[in-house]
């Protein structure tokens, strides 16, 4: 992008001309550069680790005993 | 300040000449108002006393086209040197990116330089910029006249440019030195380019 700007701006003449080559570049050069640092990160989200169950949730693993103990309580 | 506009996709640069009476300012701009070609020639606005002196301020709005999808236009002002239009010449500094400072290497006109260089300096610092960092380049000018008449380079350098910034020898009444010039406080206010989500002061 930055050599056609300069390419466009050589085709006028005279001292202007050299001026906007060299300015074309330039900001064609800076633009890039804002650009790429504008520009979101494209770096892979790493894969999603499945949510841990806790081995000791406590009331779900007692439960059978739980329910035991009401049976007998009911008796 | 300078910032590529990504929103209107605009960059606009303010470039300010500064000197004292005489130096060359208004002649600088004409120079490169001769050289733009028709298409691209705007309204170069000068506005001057009956004497031909700079009363207000020039105006040279360079519109340089669409360069990589941007608008680009640098406004170039000079100020008038007079000592008495200080006001008018703080006016003209605000929103300033980057100023070229014309000096005239007469060796009878080396107080007004540094005189005009204080008062620069001041009116910056006024406006709230730091004089230090600010984009700066230094043209010595009228090198044509005879040299018994004229500072060196080296002088005018030791005595004006104790930043040490890029310095150019000008005859602005015949071009010379006027784009380089212009080339150079450009680069260095392109080189400060910022884009919105990141400005700088």
């Amino acid at each position: 992008m930055a050599e056609s700007a300069k390419k466009g701006a050589e085709d006028e003449g005279g001292e202007f001309a050299d001026f906007m080559a060299d300015i074309s570049q330039e900001i064609a050069q800076r633009v890039e550069s804002l650009d790429a640092a504008a520009a979101p990160r494209k770096t892979p989200e790493p894969p999603r680790k499945p949510t841990p169950t806790p081995r000791d949730s406590g009331l779900i693993l007692e439960w059978e005993n739980l329910a035991d103990r009401m049976i007998e309580d009911m008796r | 300040m300078s910032v590529v506009n990504y929103g209107t996709r605009e960059i606009t640069c303010k470039i300010v000449y500064y000197g004292p009476g005489r130096s060359g300012k208004t002649t600088n701009l004409q120079h490169i108002y001769s050289q733009l070609p028709e298409e691209r020639k705007g309204k170069m606005v000068s506005l001057a006393t009956e004497t031909d002196r700079t009363l207000f301020f020039d105006f040279l709005p360079l519109d340089l086209g669409t360069i990589s999808g941007f608008a680009t236009r640098f406004q170039l002002y000079t100020v008038p040197g007079q000592v008495y239009y200080a006001a008018t010449r703080k006016l003209v500094l605000q929103g300033v990116d980057g100023v070229v400072f014309v000096a005239d290497s007469q060796k009878r006109q080396l107080a007004e330089n540094i005189e005009s260089l204080q008062d620069l300096h001041a009116n910056l610092a006024d406006e709230g910029f730091d004089p230090r960092t600010i984009p700066l380049v230094m043209q010595y000018n009228k090198r044509d006249l005879p040299a018994d008449e004229i500072s060196s380079i080296e002088e005018l350098d030791e005595v004006l440019n104790f930043r040490g910034v890029p310095h150019f020898a000008g005859t602005a009444i015949s071009g010379g030195g006027v784009f380089e010039t212009l080339r150079s406080i450009a680069s260095m206010v392109l080189s400060r380019l910022s884009a919105p989500a990141a400005k700088d002061a």
